[in-house]
């Protein structure tokens, strides 16, 4: 689902920055100069006949819209922007590689450019960052059908795509029919507008129905079901689709367009001065900079010397050798760079070790334990990632009332360590200190990751593992490679991170049985339980939110008595760097803020927390001017716990 | 009858070789490096070299792992001998430990509780060049990356240098269609990428130290084979190739024998600058992340490290300093050899 898509993303990321590398230098002049607000020219030809929208026995939607709707809004939430922000300027940033493509469906199209086109792509509506409750985007206002499964919206009349045509229900049929299409070369999508949104209808202009698989929770409706309309008036579907529209600039809904389009160096986002949503209840006062430039630099570390050099106005400092070392010294003391510390509260990305059951020495439960135990990630904690990290509970958490706080994650222990390796016949220890079984085994395990700044945890963990009688095989591959490795159910430990977000947690796609055992599937565990397979369906299934909080926190601990899944840690908060001049509110962000310098507005499915900061320019030119005389300022650094979780650090 | 007989103009060559001071010099410090490298154990080290503990005598180094228990220790794990030694100590019951100069390995992570890696360098910890961001010991890493980037670069030598001479013998030997194939097939294989394939194999899989060599041999042995193939062109034609083929010498004798004795020259200049190139190939590859893998010390890895890291000085200072010295010395060396056998010195046109 929405995850699932986040996974390939990050997948492609990987194959694209390969790509590019090999392509580097091949830049073209595509788009120079392209005016930001002039339709693409799309030649009327070869086009294919759409498909009718084909409603399966059971399903569909009734003809007129029913008589009994409630319609609901919600402007009364309290906004999160500040009144002071000032329109202008340019923020610059930066991406690890040029995108192959500017669609946003079809082969190459999940690379690290794809956030910024996603961001402007506006939902129907989306979801308050503090209060979780949805907020009205393309559609005003929102009922739900009897059936438990259906959403009606009325469409907000003023919604104008970038070059501006209105958007009407007509672009929202055509979305479903678009990418349900075999020409975007998108099974995902396809896959995900069959079997999951089963109908969806034009009332009239501004009126439009979809029907969702199966029941939800209210609260989870518009999460589930809501999707995005598609300019119809640009698309012309047909074979080559792929490849005529690899660069073409599709007219969008949100704040910027791209502007500006230097192949291999640069994309430019320009700001629509004119943008239909400027005067919403929650996008006053938002995505101020008039253009965002994003530079392609290829590492991390360079990066970061550009951004020091005032190159690039913000920089991400979630990594405590960057908050702690490399954020340091002159321009930090000087005041000009000031740094932020910002606790959120969000679901939190699932970071584990993920043990392959299928593997034999791993299929034995008490070996799962006793690994569990073996794992000193205090030691890590309290040394390579400097006490900035906490230690993860359970496999999925930070969906509120779902969480399953009652759990303590196994800790490092060497005797239950040892008794529960003796229990699985591995009593004995070889001559370099490494347990054997009775048939000469040796508790020697893989594990496969894909971040290189991840070794220096890997190796704490490997020598402290040691004492254990476990000796721990590392084995790096590049990131795509490694989530490959580990969707092909190849790997004995895998050592990942599942995006997380959403409204509440999941189970079917990572421990039902039906993923088990087979290639390009979630459940990297291979974990394979009818008893679980019950309850994972009966959750899936259900409705009623307080019976899918029972049911998560049973499948939570379920997972936790499997052990198939040692969680290792979390990062409760965000952290970064930003020139004197990119301002903030006095709050800073949101309770759901990931990233407080996010130029773009975050659409439906997550929470709109993006576009809170501005540039200002007179600032700008004093510190500039500072600098260069040699003055200095004091120096920021802010923490701010107003939504920080017990026992956070920092 | 003596073992081994030297040659006039061997003689000539080593006398010439030990007169010039820095090359020969070069020779006799790596030597003994690469001599004290091997028994790195010994020096380097997170085992003691000897327990005497209540009576009896433990010579843990090269044996198998002692849990903590044997020496009272409450833990099965491996003992950590610089405890133990303070441990015993303060007992005072005539019970010892005898510690390496260096008395920390190259993968354990000395980790403190009230500070975070890298630690600066300092006697009293005994970290004497500092410690990585892990908190390993970089004088153990560096002296086990040495003893790694060597032992590569010999082998590599070894391997790419006997199918190169063979193969390029062979070429310059039969000549003809053989050397015509070869020469082609050479110079399509030379324009591989190298360092693509290598980058593709490593995001496959993990290259341990025999594939990245397979790898570089498969790619290194053709740059021998051109010298080769001339001077055997050249040695073919004499005169004494001639008479023992009218003896009815077989080809491999007349090879053997003959000719490359006779085309040693050539490849002992080669060989210091192939060893140089060896140590630089595999220190780039690991510095770029498709290398050994972790946690095989390796200076490629510090390196990496170390620009990742320039606030704690040490690493990287640790690691340029040492290639410095080794490539320096290996250039030397090479350089001396070259001397020693330059023909010219001998002719009397000097």
């Amino acid at each position: 689902m929405k995850r699932t898509h986040q996974y390939r993303r990050f997948l492609c990321a990987g194959v694209a920055a390969l790509a590019a590398l090999l392509i580097a230098g091949c830049g073209g002049e595509l788009g120079e100069d392209a005016p930001p607000d002039v339709p693409e020219q799309t030649p009327p030809t070869a086009g294919v006949e759409l498909p009718p929208i084909v409603v399966q026995e059971g399903d569909g939607l009734p003809d007129s819209l029913p008589a009994d709707l409630v319609w609901e809004t919600n402007n009364e939430d309290p906004t999160f922007a500040s009144p002071e922000a000032k329109r202008g300027g340019t923020f610059r940033t930066y991406m690890e590689s040029f995108p192959l493509t500017l669609r946003t469906v079809g082969p190459d199209s999940n690379g690290a450019f794809a956030g910024f086109l996603r961001y402007n792509r506006l939902g129907l509506v989306t979801y308050h960052p503090n209060t979780r409750r949805p907020i009205p985007v393309l559609a005003t206002h929102w009922a739900f059908g009897a059936d438990g499964r259906s959403i009606y919206y009325k469409l907000n009349p003023k919604a104008r795509w970038s070059d501006g045509v209105p958007v009407t229900a007509d672009d929202f049929v055509f979305s479903l029919q678009f990418h349900r299409s075999k020409q975007i070369v998108a099974p995902w999508y396809n896959n995900y507008y069959t079997e999951r949104i089963r109908d969806v209808k034009r009332y009239d202009d501004h009126t439009i129905g979809i029907q969702g698989a199966e029941p939800k929770p209210v609260a989870e409706m518009h999460y589930q079901y809501a999707f995005g309309p598609q300019p119809r008036h640009f698309h012309v579907l047909s074979d080559d689709w792929v490849r005529d529209y690899n660069w073409k600039i599709e007219p969008n809904t949100g704040p910027y367009q791209i502007g500006k389009v230097e192949k291999g160096k640069y994309i430019e986002l320009h700001r629509k001065a004119d943008w239909w949503a400027n005067d919403l209840t929650y996008f006053r006062h938002r995505f101020n900079p008039d253009k965002v430039r994003v530079r392609v630099i290829r590492d991390m570390n360079i990066a970061f010397t550009h951004f020091v050099k005032g190159e690039l106005d913000a920089f991400g400092l979630v990594v405590p050798t960057f908050w702690h070392e490399k954020a340091t010294g002159e321009p930090f003391d000087a005041g000009y760079i000031a740094k932020y510390w910002f606790h959120n509260d969000l679901p939190v990305p699932s970071a584990g070790m993920f043990l392959n059951e299928s593997d034999p020495i791993l299929a034995d439960p008490q070996v799962r334990y006793g690994l569990a135990h073996a794992m000193n990630f205090d030691r890590v904690i309290n040394t390579v990632l400097r006490r900035d990290y906490m230690r993860l509970p359970t496999f999925q958490l930070g969906f509120g009332d779902y969480d399953n706080r009652a759990i303590q994650p196994r800790p490092f222990d060497l005797e239950k360590a040892d008794e529960y390796f003796q229990a699985a016949g591995f009593a004995e220890r070889g001559a370099d200190g490494i347990r054997v079984n009775e048939a000469g085994v040796r508790l020697s395990l893989r594990v496969t990751y894909g971040y290189p700044h991840h070794t220096p945890r890997l190796v704490v963990l490997q020598e402290e593992a040691k004492k254990a009688g476990v000796e721990l095989e590392l084995q790096q591959l590049d990131a795509s490679n490694s989530f490959k490795h580990l969707q092909e159910k190849k790997h004995q430990i895998g050592w990942m991170t599942w995006n997380s977000q959403g409204l509440s947690p999941r189970y079917w796609e990572h421990f039902h049985s039906v993923n088990a055992n087979k290639t390009q599937t979630n459940n990297i565990t291979n974990h394979a339980d009818p008893a679980m397979d019950e309850l994972i369906m009966a959750y899936r299934g259900s409705a009623d939110k307080d019976e899918r909080v029972a049911l998560a926190r049973r499948l939570e601990q379920m997972v936790h008595d499997a052990g198939a899944v040692i969680p290792t840690f979390q990062v409760p908060y965000t952290r970064a760097g930003a020139w004197r001049w990119v301002k903030l509110p006095a709050w800073l962000g949101t309770r759901t803020s990931n990233s407080l310098f996010n130029s773009q507005a975050l659409s439906a499915g997550s929470f709109s927390s993006g576009g809170l900061f501005w540039i200002d320019e007179e600032e700008k030119a004093r510190v500039l001017q500072a600098k260069d005389d040699g003055e200095t300022f004091e120096p920021i650094t802010v923490v701010n716990r107003d939504f920080a979780q017990a026992g956070a650090s920092g | 009858m003596r073992l081994l007989t030297i040659s006039p103009l061997a003689a000539k060559q080593w006398r010439r070789f030990r007169s010039i001071k820095r090359g020969y010099w070069s020779a006799v410090l790596l030597g003994a490096c690469i001599v004290l490298s091997l028994g790195a154990e010994l020096l380097v080290n997170s085992r003691a070299l000897v327990v005497s503990y209540q009576g009896e005598w433990f010579f843990p180094t090269y044996g198998g792992f002692v849990p903590g228990r044997a020496f009272g220790l409450d833990y099965d794990h491996e003992t950590n001998y610089r405890e133990l030694k303070a441990v015993l100590a303060t007992r005072g019951e005539g019970d010892w430990v005898l510690l390496p100069l260096v008395a920390y390995d190259a993968l354990e992570n000395d980790l403190r509780e009230d500070a975070y890696p890298p630690y600066p360098p300092s006697l009293a910890s005994g970290h004497y060049l500092g410690t990585d961001s892990t908190g390993r010991d970089v004088l153990a890493r560096l002296v086990y990356g040495f003893r790694t980037a060597m032992g590569f670069a010999f082998t590599l030598l070894l391997c790419s240098y006997v199918i190169g001479i063979a193969i390029g013998c062979a070429m310059g030997f039969w000549g003809g269609a053989f050397d015509l194939l070869f020469q082609r097939l050479i110079e399509i294989w030379n324009l591989v990428p190298f360092l693509f394939v290598i980058m593709i194999v490593a995001s496959i899989v993990v290259p341990d130290f025999w594939t990245l060599m397979l790898l570089m041999v498969a790619f290194g042995w053709t740059q021998m084979t051109w010298y080769m193939r001339t001077s055997t062109y050249k040695e073919k034609a004499r005169e004494y190739v001639l008479a023992a083929r009218a003896l009815g010498a077989s080809s491999a004798r007349m090879i053997g024998a003959h000719i490359l004795p006779n085309a040693i020259s050539v490849i002992v200049t080669f060989i210091p600058f192939s060893i140089a190139s060896g140590v630089t190939a595999l220190t780039a590859l690991d510095y770029l992340g498709f290398g050994l893998p972790p946690p095989t010390p390796s200076w490629g890895e510090m390196l990496a490290q170390g620009t990742n890291h320039l606030e704690s000085p040490w690493i990287v200072t640790s690691v340029v300093a040492a290639m410095v010295a080794v490539l320096l010395m290996v250039a030397y060396v090479g350089e001396a050899i070259r001397e020693a056998f330059d023909p010219k010195k001998f002719t009397y046109y000097e």
